[in-house]
């Protein structure tokens, strides 16, 4: 599905990861690593909104380094940046139709029914589809910038630290519906999480980064926590 | 009354048909699309230009001319889009606004080709019906300005609106859902530049001799003003700015107003800074402008 060759990635002068080599199937792939170990950066870096500094990106077995963010997310790809990032100013009727906008040449029946699928995954989101996106709740936000995602009917969706902020009732809901559209959908996920005991529960495979360097990448059921948390503390 | 329905009157109705057209597109521009144009007479005066050039000089009939002049405005702003549209804001606004100031510029000193300060005409009316030819006119200019209103209310529940303000509000983000941002910014900006254009040639048989300091920056400060006080984010915002504006200052003032000779002179000056003045009270007190909602209160 996706393979990471050697990329060094970062901001200006700054080099935040340092030659990565990843492989994700389909699969959900927990990344996980303390503040500042260059989680966000690589997810970016992936779907192509910070530009590689060295090294190469396939995805579905093309070379995709050189690719802006709508050419690789029209071959499949949504990111979910942090903190969700909706449109506030738009309904949420109107954020899920934007996600949708790769659907413009299909019909009218066709995105009606990637609709109901949405709502079938979030049923909550139904009673807010006409309300403004900037006054829901952080799990709400979480919801809509997810279905708006899956509108882009990904192959693979990156989730950038979904559920910071929310609350343990949310967390617990939000790790079973991703769950559920791995397994329903079809839809490869990576997840980067603070929430490292979470994170085990619904992932395949768990990689720890440190500093901008794979600390271990293992499948989850081989992995404890003291393994993770050494991860942590460097 | 009499005078008010008279062939000036019409003539100067006409005239606030145009602006109020340009201040729709304005706010097309500027609340749905988010591109800061503060050189909106320079396409505007491009068009005028372009269609007097063409029609007088090569005798091209109105209707190609029209289209013509608005396609060449729509190529220039084409070109000026792929270096600004990348850019800040800010960057934009001095990029458009500069590019206005070069179409002046060249419109003074290209004197083989527009005849510099002096100007150029005679530009006619598409027909001839005699007293009732400036009636039509204003009536053609209307139909297009309606169709243009129904173009702007239908664009922000479109799929299309909806591509415009994820880009105005998230830009990186609407990347990350798939469309080529960029493209479609410069594909909007051209479009709504070549309206622009289109409105300027249209204007041109009224103004039917046109010189360089009828495109100054003086008709842009104004059309933001007027899309300030009406309200930014309303379709009828610019229509309700440009009554309150020009409609006000420049027609029903120095029509119906009986002002003295002695003060007459004063009245273009008294109007910027009554303008000036209106604008700072309405930013205060309506920041969304008249058709806008009012400033929330913060209590704590």
């Amino acid at each position: 599905m996706l393979k990471i060759n050697d990329i060094r990635s970062g901001y200006g002068d700054v080099t935040v990861l340092h030659g990565l080599n990843i492989e994700v199937k389909h699969e959900i792939y927990a990344i996980l690593g303390a503040n500042g170990a260059g989680k966000s950066t690589l997810m970016k870096t992936i779907a192509k909104v910070l530009p590689l500094k060295t090294g190469e990106v396939y995805f579905k077995d093309e070379n995709v380094s050189s690719f802006t963010p709508y050419q690789i997310a029209a071959r499949g790809l949504a990111f979910v940046p942090q903190e969700g990032q909706i449109f506030p100013k738009m309904t949420v009727l109107e954020n899920l139709s934007v996600g949708g906008l790769l659907l413009d040449k299909k019909s009218k029946k066709e995105k009606k029914e990637k609709m109901e699928e949405i709502f079938d995954v979030f049923p909550d989101i139904v009673q807010r589809l006409n309300q403004k996106a900037g006054s829901l709740s952080g799990g709400e936000v979480q919801m809509v910038a997810v279905g708006r995602a899956l509108m882009q009917n990904p192959s693979l969706i990156l989730l950038d630290e979904p559920t910071s902020g929310l609350s343990p009732k949310y967390v617990d809901n939000f790790f079973y519906k991703i769950k559920e559209i791995h397994e329903k959908k079809g839809v490869s996920v990576i997840i980067t999480e603070q929430n490292a005991a979470k994170a085990l529960e619904i992932a395949d495979k768990i990689m720890v980064l440190t500093l901008g360097k794979i600390h271990l990448i293992k499948d989850a059921k081989n992995v404890d926590m003291c393994m993770i948390k050494e991860g942590y503390r460097i | 009354m009499e005078q008010l329905f008279s062939g000036y009157m019409i003539y100067s109705l006409s005239f606030l048909l145009i602006f109020i057209a340009l201040a729709t597109i304005l706010h097309l521009q500027f609340s749905i699309g988010g591109i800061v144009n503060f050189g909106i007479v320079g396409f505007w005066g491009l068009g005028m230009y372009a269609f007097a050039l063409l029609n007088l000089k090569l005798n091209i009939p109105f209707v190609p001319a029209v289209l013509l002049a608005s396609a060449l405005t729509g190529i220039v702003s084409m070109a000026l889009g792929r270096i600004i549209l990348n850019l800040d804001d800010q960057a934009v606004l001095v990029g458009t606004l500069a590019f206005a100031t070069i179409i002046e510029y060249l419109a003074t000193t290209e004197k083989w080709l527009t005849n510099g300060v002096m100007g150029f005409g005679t530009i006619k009316f598409p027909f001839d019906l005699g007293a009732n030819t400036l009636f039509v006119y204003f009536l053609v200019v209307l139909v297009f300005l309606i169709l243009l209103m129904f173009y702007v209310s239908k664009i922000k529940t479109s799929p299309y609106g909806r591509l415009l303000l994820s880009i105005k509000d998230n830009e990186i983000l609407s990347q990350s859902l798939g469309k080529p941002t960029f493209r479609h910014k410069i594909i909007f900006f051209t479009v709504t530049c070549s309206l622009i254009g289109f409105f300027g040639a249209m204007t041109a048989p009224l103004y039917n001799y046109i010189f360089p300091r009828m495109i100054g920056p003086g008709i842009t400060f104004t059309i933001w003003i007027a899309l300030m006080l009406g309200g930014r984010k309303k379709l009828l915002g610019g229509f309700i700015g440009i009554l309150a504006t020009i409609g006000l200052f420049d027609y029903v003032i120095e029509t119906v107003v009986p002002i003295p000779t002695q003060y007459a002179e004063m009245v273009p000056n008294v109007k910027f800074a009554l303008y000036g003045l209106t604008l700072m009270l309405v930013l205060m007190f309506r920041p969304l402008g008249i058709l806008g909602d009012k400033k929330r209160e913060v209590k704590g």
